[in-house]
This record gives C-alpha cells, structure tokens and sequence, in this order.
C-alpha cells in the first residue's frame, strides 16, 4: 500500500552531507516503490519555496532562522502552522525525521503526533552521556522519541546508543543502514557486466587489474573533513612515520578543516610535500575520482555511526584501513578491511600490513565492488524502510512486526503501538524526568491547544489539496502486476 | 539478479563469530557461564525491563561472587540508581518478571539453531527482522563507571587539608587588610613580618634543594642536564621526582625574575625559558659528570644570587608602582572594590591549582588565572588605602601570600608530612584568630576565634569528605563503542 511520507530534516541539499543524500537517495527510491515523498526542509541560502527534484520529488524550504550549522533555532511552535499547512495539502500519512541535530525534525515530530500522524526518525550519529551537550541532546531526543512510532538507525552500536539515550523499547528500534550508489563508485578497470549474459566468455576476458610488483609506487587515500574527531591526530602522527618505514608509498588527502595547518605543518617540518598531496575539499561527485587514484584508503576517525566513506572507497576497489570504533566493525567483512586501534602504533602496523598485503597481491580488490554492489544498495534500504511504515501504519500486525520471541524479554511492554489519545501521550512524556517530564507535557498540552486553535482559525476545509505527481510506472512494473493480477485467476 | 549470472564467485565469505569486535577470549566461555555470574559492570537488555526484579537477582549473584567489599556495594548502588535513571520509562510492571533467566536462554538457544545465529553486521543479509534484538550481543560493549575509585575517608580528609591552607591563607589576608584600613594593624608591621616568613621560607626551600641535590649525588648531574632539556618539551606529566625538583627550582626563578609572581605549577621551564633564558642556560649546558662539581656549586650560588637580585627588583617596582597603583580606581565607588575583589578572591581559590603538580590532567585552568585574580584583587584593595606606604606594603604582602607562599607550601607537602599538618594548623589557628580580632578585637575574642574556627574546619573536612564519599553511589558512568576514542599518540619533538 503506497503511504504519503514527509521527510523532514533541517540537513538537505544544497548543503553536500551523508544525511543530505540519504534523505535524497532514500526518498527517491520510496518513489520508484509507489509512494509519495516529499521533504520538509528550512531554507538554504537563495532556495526558498518549493522545489522539484528528480523524478518528482518535491522539496519545501521553509523560511526559518537558523542559528548554528545550519540548525534551524528550536522554537517548539513557531513551526506548527505552516506545517500543518503542508501535512494537509500533502495529505501526508506518515512524517519521517531525521538526524538528532536537527530542531526542524523534533517539531515535527512532535507536531506529527498532536495531529494524529504516524512518526518515524532516523538516527545517523552516535552521542556520548558526559559532556553537556551530549547530555542536553539526549534529554531533547528523549523528549522528542517517548512518542515516536519507530525509530530507524543505520548500525548496530547506533542502536545501542539510541535505545540507551533515549530509553526506548529495543524492538521499537530498526537498524537500516546506509547504502551506497555502487555505480557512482566503480573502480578504474571496471567494466560494466550489463551484457555479460551474451557474451559470457567477455567476463573472462575482463582485463585483470595488473599485480602490484613489490617496487611498485602505493598510494594511500584519505578524505576525511580534518576535524579533532575524525582522527586526523592519528593521521599527522602516523604518516611520517608510514613514509619512513615505507618508501614506495605515497599519500593522497583530499577535506579540509581545522586541523589542516597541523598537517601542513607536520609536512613542512618533515620535508615530505613531493610525497603527500594535499588536495584540499572535494566535492562528493568528485570523490570517485580521487578514490581510483589509490590503493588503500585509510581512516582513522575516532567516532563513526557507520562510516558510509569507508564503503565507497571498498566500492572503488580500494583496500580500507580503517579504526575499530563505532559502528565501523559492522560495516565490511574482514577481508576488505584491516582494523588498528585508535593509537598512532597501532595504526602505522596495521597499514604496514595493508601495504604488505597488497604487495604479496594476497587481496582481490578487484572483486570488492561487486561484492559490495550485493551488500549494500539503496533499493534494500528502501524495501526495508517500507516494512517499518508497514509496521507502524497497521499493514503488517504487530506480532509479525515485532516478533514473538518467547521468553526474550521482549514482549513486555504492550505500548509499541501508539496510541493518540492525549492522556496516553502525556503519560509518556511524564516519565521523562522530575522536571523534564512536567515541562514536556506543558509543551504537548500547549501544542494541542494550539492545534485547536488552528483547527478553528484555518480549518482544513480552507486547505487546498495538492495535486500529486503523475506517477510513472515502468513496463517491467506494469508488466508484473499484470502477472500478479492474473495469477489468482490461474491458480484457481 | 540476473545481471551477476556470470560473474565469478561473488559472495564474501559469512564470518562465524557474530561481532567482528569480540576477541577469541570472550567467546570460549559459554554464554550460560556468563549469565550465571553477571558482571555488575555490564548492562544486560534485562535490565531495561525489569529493572528491579533484575537488580535482586543481579545482586544476588554479585553477593555470591566475592568481590572487592567497598567496590562492590559502590558499584551494586550505581547500578540500581543507573538503571532508574536511563530507564524511567520502563517501569512496566509484568507478571512473569521473574521468569527464569536460564529458561529463557534455553529456548533463544534452541530457536537460533534453527534459524542460524544472528550476527552483529551490517554486510550480511540476515534472515531476522530489521528490528531483532539479540539478547546476547545486544549491548555488550557497555561498560559503567570502569574507573571508579572509592574514596577512603581518612586519606580524603588529608587531601582536603590543602584546601583548607589556601583559605586560610586567603581569610589571613582579608584580615589583614580590614586590619590596615581600620588602622588597628600598622601595615609595615603586617609586611616585615610577612617578609620575615617569607625568608624564613625561603631559607628552608634553599636547603631543601641543596639536601635533595647532595642526596641525588654525582649521577643526578647528567640527568639533571636531561631532565631540564626534556621537562621543556614534555609537559607536566614529569616522572622522575628529581625532574620535578629541579623545574621547582627554575619555577621559583621565573616568579622572582618576572615581576610576575606565578607559581609554576606545571612544572614545565617553557615559561621560564622564554622569560628567564639565563636561569635555564645553566642547565643546558652539556656538562660532563666529573668536572662538574664546583660548576655546579657556582650555578647555586647564581641562582641564589638571581633570586635575590629578582626580589630587590619586585621591591623596587612595587615602590615605584606604589603611587600609581594607589590612585588607579580612585574614581570607582568603593561598593564596586568590595564586591570585585570578593569575585576576584572567590575565582582564585576555585581556580587554584591544588594539585601536587605531578598528575597529568589536573591542569584545566592556567595557574596564572588564579595567581592574577588575586593580585587583582590586591591591587584594587589598595587603592582604598590612605597612604602609598600602606599601598606598597599591600602589595608586597599579597605577592608573598599569593605567590610565593603556594610555592612554599607544595614544596613543604612534598618534603614533610607531619610539617604540612603542622603548617595547616597553624594557618587554621592564625585565620580563626585573625577573624575574631577583627570582629570583635581584643585577645580574647582571637582565642575564641581561633577554636570556633579550629573547630568549624575540622566539622567541614569532616562533612565535606563524607559528603563527597556519600554522592559516589550516583556515580553513573557509561562507556561503549559509541564514545569517541581517545586517540593514543606518542610525541615525538625531533
């Protein structure tokens, strides 16, 4: 059944970001599924109004005041009209947030559920408990997440995370993770295998990548932005000492950030500019290009949800040397990756055996693209974000939704479906701290008040309905449903 | 996919270990073992639910499991007040709570065979629902409060006596001042005493160095060489005791020798290199070991000689200052001079560095902060005195309690115990009597003052440890693979 679904976060192109084209690539395939998706954003720079993507994605930039890194300024209501405004004129079933960052997505969230909407958020980053600004984001998201219906998350330690920040039901919570666009990220010998069915001897032919001679130049990729928490320390301590052990080695770093003059000073103080290329920030269609160029992508950050780059470069056909945090484990097998501990030692072994690896040609880099072409892709991400709005809009029972695991533990609680009425709502935010809980209860009574206010001031009769976009269905699509409409008749 | 018929064989190799972070180790015992002995550390999806059924059993089993008695108890009362306080939502009360843990297991066990053992990866397409939770895995890299350490009272109450010396110290020179401006104290005779102490002080710290330094022989020359060159590059985590002694020594030089009295609490000669180079030059010298001896003796007797040549410097610009200074916030109401130099005074003692100067991370404010705050709050106390006298003596009294004084006392923790409590005493008998003379005057009115306050330290050492020792059972620390990593970088300098 095709759902009407709102994507709202404050983070969306024009700004470039791992959130940005998740929301982009998810939406877009939602709407090869059937459905109708638009997203809810504030304004960028220049982009106001309502704009049109690709294949009819439709994209609202509401005017809003942005205060930190594109964030939009937490107001609680202010949002509520005009959102309303959208959720009637889409006539959206379903409002999916996204990023924990993000006040425009907690709003509607909140919104969503005084208006009777089922609600969904997606979690991209981890959090830690100590510092206050973890702590003060946590008490947020758990406001925000008593009352959602589901709450995706893209791995495993995101989950663990999540469910510990915000107390939620652990079932309540699925790990969906990223994918990546496996054509954008093709290896440089790559040909496509479209048409190996006819001419099934070509992949054979397939020219193998030459082997790596033990002379031979190996350059290492990194693209990271420098910040503190994507290890670039690690990185300025470890290259020199990479370079000493290893002369055949080049390093290309492409992002820029803070901690690029620590680098450049790190290279300036070693006299290793002709081995190391600083290339500045790239733009993301660029980063295939200067993935090809090596041969192992290293990454040394100290925190990671999921690491989509990491996939990329094994895309590309690059061997990943990567940091054991996070969610990073998770991500690729064994053989695609080696893993070091965040420490500078650790780290220069650890590539050192990636060279030494490569160098005894022991890793068929040149299969890792298909290999993750099967792991990861945005059509799975989609099918199965489809069965979560399936779970929470009552198309698959709750039993089959959430398991029946006997004797797990986890059947207890008999609130995963949640209910709109305001008594029951308040009681979930009551329980989200001695005073934390009466605040967000005085919110949720001021919202609803304010949705009956608005209900009175601009009843929905007054709304114009939008008109959707024409929907295409493909031939292969028609064509199957055509089989799937005639099947029944056959059988019986 | 019809597009990959052809293709060599694709399908990466499926793992069999279910998280590719667990080590061997963890996995040879069963987990039925590690459900029978819980590890109080560690926080099972259970808990989430029937946080108190759970917790009994949990402590149960932690009872039996003859752990460290302090620790224990420590660790069983965070894990009660964490599980309340990351889950207040769950209090889902259910009647088969307390379902036995072992069945349960039983049948996860029995039903994953069938299905085939969920893993904890993101590249595997499995054949369990989105939202799956594994009982075993799920949450088995949290840790809480790893590092806790339970306080003792008594050595507790020790440590705090060095907090309770620069109250002191600070409650002497307020009084001290209140003194001069209701003129029952004469201030010169407030600053020869105070000169004399600091002499006095002096004298000791002097001889300390030199017992250290015949104490350490001949082989302490050479690694004093190294000692100097690498407490440059390398910040306050020194090691080496000796190394520390000797930054001590350059650190007094700088506070004498810069007219800006800091105590160099980091124990570095960075400072001191770029303001003092002289002082430091002598220790870079590359000096070999034999012919060392009266080289050494001369570098003494130099740095005595600097030290005395800085202090007739501060003496001399503070005499020139003095009419400046005194005349400096004339203009400003004398309401405003109280309540800054209270700020002023209040930020020095929370900003003062307590600690020994050894540790690593004790340093989160800069000493200076501290030190500059109260000569602050000095120099805009003087400005309400009558005469420059009366300023110049302020002053130099200020510098010798909130400069040179910490230096002294550290020093004196670090050499004597059983000085340091003499030292403490005597402070909080002298801070007690100076504020029942300046309340109500008169000797009589000191002596009570000086017990009351004897007293009143000792309830609040007392109180306040206890305090602290009885807020640790909220200590809730939680730790997992989500927290940034600390980065373990070696430096390297050459």
């Amino acid at each position: 059944m095709p759902y009407n679904i709102a994507m709202v976060s404050d983070f969306f192109f024009p700004q470039p970001g791992g959130v940005e084209s998740h929301i982009y690539q998810l939406s877009t395939k939602l709407i090869d599924r059937g459905h109708k998706v638009i997203i809810i954003t504030h304004a960028y720079k220049g982009r106001t109004g309502v704009r049109y993507l690709t294949n009819g994605l439709k994209v609202y930039h509401v005017p809003f005041f942005v205060i930190y890194r594109e964030s939009a300024m937490p107001t609680v209501f202010s949002f509520f009209p005009i959102f309303r405004n959208i959720v009637i004129r889409e006539q959206i079933q379903i409002v999916h947030g996204h990023a924990s960052l993000s006040c425009f997505c907690h709003e509607a969230i909140l919104h969503a559920r005084t208006m009777g909407l089922r609600t969904v958020f997606t979690d991209h980053s981890l959090f830690g408990f100590a510092d206050a600004g973890s702590i003060l984001t946590n008490k947020l998201l758990k406001f925000t997440l008593s009352d959602v219906d589901h709450v995706i998350c893209v791995s495993h330690t995101c989950k663990e995370n999540t469910v510990l920040r915000a107390s939620l039901d652990p079932l309540m919570v699925s790990v969906i993770p990223n994918a990546v666009v496996a054509e954008n990220f093709c290896p440089l010998s790559y040909a496509p295998r479209a048409n190996d069915r006819e001419h099934g001897a070509l992949s054979e032919l397939r020219p193998q990548p030459k082997p790596i001679g033990p002379n031979d130049i190996i350059t290492i990729v990194v693209i990271s932005r420098l910040f503190y928490n994507k290890g670039t320390d690690l990185l300025i301590a470890a290259i020199p000492r990479i370079l000493a052990s290893h002369p055949n080695v080049r390093f290309i770093i492409a992002g820029s950030g803070p901690k690029a003059i620590d680098l450049e000073q790190m290279l300036e103080r070693n006299v290793l500019q002709d081995k190391v290329e600083m290339l500045g920030s790239v733009r993301h269609e660029e980063v295939r290009d200067v993935m090809v160029r090596g041969h192992i992508y290293l990454h040394p950050s100290l925190t990671e949800a999921f690491g989509t780059v990491i996939v990329e470069a094994a895309s590309c056909g690059l061997y990943v040397v990567c940091t054991r945090v996070g969610g990073i484990p998770e991500v690729l097998p064994q053989h695609m990756t080696t893993f070091a501990k965040p420490e500078e030692d650790d780290l220069v072994m650890a590539t050192g055996k990636a060279i030494g690896a490569l160098r005894s040609n022991k890793v068929r880099t040149d299969r890792f693209h298909d290999q993750v072409k099967m792991m990861y892709s945005w059509t799975d991400v989609a099918r199965r974000t489809e069965r979560v709005y399936g779970g929470i809009c009552g198309d698959i029972s709750p039993e089959e939704f959430y398991g029946y695991y006997p004797g797990q533990g986890w059947e207890a609680s008999g609130d995963r479906v949640r209910s709109f009425a305001l008594i029951d709502r308040l009681k979930r935010y009551y329980g989200c701290g001695v005073w934390a809980g009466k605040l967000f209860c005085l919110c949720v009574v001021i919202d609803f008040l304010l949705y009956v206010f608005l209900e009175m001031w601009f009843p929905r009769a007054n709304i114009d309905i939008a008109r959707s976009w024409p929907k295409k269905l493909n031939q292969q699509e028609e064509k199957l449903k055509a089989r799937t409409n005639r099947d029944p008749g056959t059988s019986s | 996919m019809p597009s990959l018929l052809g293709s060599p064989p694709i399908p990466p190799p499926v793992p069999d270990e279910s998280h590719p972070n667990r080590v061997g180790g963890s996995r040879s015992h069963s987990p039925g073992e590690q459900r029978a002995l819980p590890d109080p550390n560690r926080l099972a999806p259970e808990d989430a639910y029937y946080a108190p059924s759970l917790l009994k059993a949990r402590a149960a089993a932690a009872a039996k499991a003859n752990r460290d008695d302090s620790l224990r108890t420590l660790k069983g009362n965070g894990n009660s007040a964490a599980v309340a306080t990351l889950r207040p939502l769950s209090a889902v009360s259910k009647p088969d709570a307390e379902k036995d843990v072992r069945s349960v297991r039983g049948t996860s066990r029995r039903r994953r065979r069938r299905k085939g053992a969920w893993k904890k990866l993101l590249w595997v397409k499995q054949s369990y629902p989105d939202n799956y939770t594994d009982t075993e895995t799920f949450l088995d890299h949290l840790q809480r409060n790893p590092r806790v350490r339970p306080y003792d009272f008594w050595p507790l109450v020790a440590d705090s006596t060095v907090i309770v010396q620069h109250v002191c110290s600070v409650v002497i020179f307020i009084c001290c001042f209140v003194g001069i401006v209701q003129g029952r104290v004469s201030p010169v005779s407030v600053v020869c005493w105070g000169s004399v102490g600091t002499a006095v002080g002096w004298i000791l710290w002097d001889a300390w160095a030199k017992a250290d330094e015949s104490a350490s022989g001949p082989e302490r020359v050479v690694e004093g060489d190294t000692g100097s060159s690498s407490s440059s590059v390398v910040d306050s985590t020194h090691p080496s005791g000796t190394g520390q002694k000797d930054s001590q020594v350059q650190g007094l030089g700088l506070s004498m020798g810069s007219s800006l009295p800091g105590p160099n609490r980091y124990g570095d000669s960075r400072v001191s290199e770029s303001i003092s180079p002289t002082a430091n030059a002598i220790h870079q010298y590359p000096i070999p070991p034999e012919p060392s001896r009266p080289l050494r003796l001369s570098s003494r007797n130099r740095q005595r000689l600097s030290t005395v040549k800085s202090a007739f410097l501060i003496y001399f610009a503070l005499l020139g200052l003095s009419p400046i200074l005194k005349s400096l916030t004339k203009s400003t109401a004398s309401d405003s001079i109280w309540a800054m130099s209270c700020w002023l005074l209040i930020m020095n003692i929370f900003s003062f560095d307590y600690g020994s100067g050894e540790g690593a991370g004790a340093t989160k404010f800069p000493a200076s902060l501290s030190t500059n705050a109260a000569v602050m709050a000095s120099t805009v106390l003087a400005s309400r005195l009558p005469s420059t006298t009366h300023v110049f003596s302020l002053m130099l009294f200020s510098i010798e309690v909130f400069g040179l004084f910490p230096i002294f006392r550290r020093q004196l923790r670090h050499i004597s115990w059983t000085g340091h409590v003499f030292l403490t005493l005597t402070l909080v008998i002298a801070a007690g009597g100076a504020v029942g003379c300046t309340l109500r005057g008169g000797w009589a009115a000191a002596v009570v003052g000086s017990i009351l306050g004897s007293i009143l330290t000792a309830l609040a050492m007392g109180g306040c440890s206890w305090w602290l020792i009885s807020l640790q059972k909220y200590k809730n620390v939680v730790i997992g693979p989500w927290d940034p990593a600390r980065p373990i970088i070696r430096r390297h300098w050459d």
